[in-house]
């Protein structure tokens, strides 16, 4: 069955983010932000605030759920998050739309920068 | 000193999420206060208790239906006036005319009486989800 996953579109940039940085696998909290700021070449940050407001809202909606931590002795404050199917689904649905928004400013934005030459 | 401020901004924060990701951010704040700066640390989590307390928390509801409740108190005393200045007109004497004291009078009390009811309900509610949460942690 193909969910409809229009409700959920566009993401927020800072939703998508968070998804980009846990669809390369399992992550918690700092790594997150520090996924992001890397995946952005730094020029998007999130701060600690924004990131869990931000999970919070996407636990919720199903997007994301909470990991089993890889190590034992890993310190028992931090905790790891994945990417749920559904979560997947939505980014793959966004992304998609992202490739189309692409392709019609490269179709408009081609002429124009011709024409200044 | 930044850091007691980052505790007491994360004390801010609805009960939930507190319990939820408090002890994580504070852990992110330790880690990562130096290399992003305790300021933007702060600010960042100034808005996050604000984005929690007026979208997510439900808050605003409340706050919608205080001014809904506030707005027809407020329609009703306007109302009770025309009418009784329309009657009085008709008996071409003042008599029946309330008096305008009298009438701001009864909407400040009728405003505080919704005051008192909204916030005592809502404390209730609080304080009785509150009670369940520790007896949930209990068993």
């Amino acid at each position: 069955m193909v969910e409809d996953l229009s409700p959920f579109l566009p993401l927020s940039p800072a939703t998508l983010h968070v998804l980009l940085a846990l669809a390369a696998g399992d992550c918690h909290g700092y790594g997150i932000m520090q996924e992001v700021a890397r995946q952005s070449e730094g020029q998007y940050k999130l701060g600690p605030g924004t990131l869990y407001d931000n999970l919070q809202k996407m636990m919720n909606q199903g997007m994301v759920e909470e990991a089993p931590s890889p190590s034992d002795n890993d310190d028992p404050r931090r905790r790891y998050y994945r990417l749920t199917r559904f979560g997947r689904a939505v980014l793959h649905a966004d992304v998609t739309r992202l490739e189309r928004v692409v392709r019609q400013a490269k179709l408009h934005l081609r002429p124009a920068s011709g024409k200044a030459r | 000193m930044t850091r007691a401020l980052y505790v007491s901004l994360l004390k801010l924060h609805p009960p939930a999420f507190r319990r939820q990701f408090g002890g994580e951010m504070l852990w992110i704040f330790d880690e990562a206060r130096l290399s992003e700066g305790a300021f933007v640390l702060l600010l960042d989590l100034l808005i996050s208790v604000t984005r929690q307390w007026l979208l997510r928390s439900g808050v605003w509801k409340v706050a919608f239906a205080l001014a809904g409740a506030v707005v027809q108190v407020m329609a009703g005393g306007a109302g009770y006036y025309a009418f009784h200045r329309h009657i009085a007109d008709k008996n071409a004497a003042g008599a029946m005319t309330p008096l305008m004291s009298e009438l701001i009078l009864l909407t400040v009390g009728s405003v505080g009486i919704v005051i008192v009811t909204v916030s005592g309900s809502t404390l209730w509610v609080s304080r009785f989800n509150r009670r369940r949460c520790a007896n949930r942690k209990r068993h």
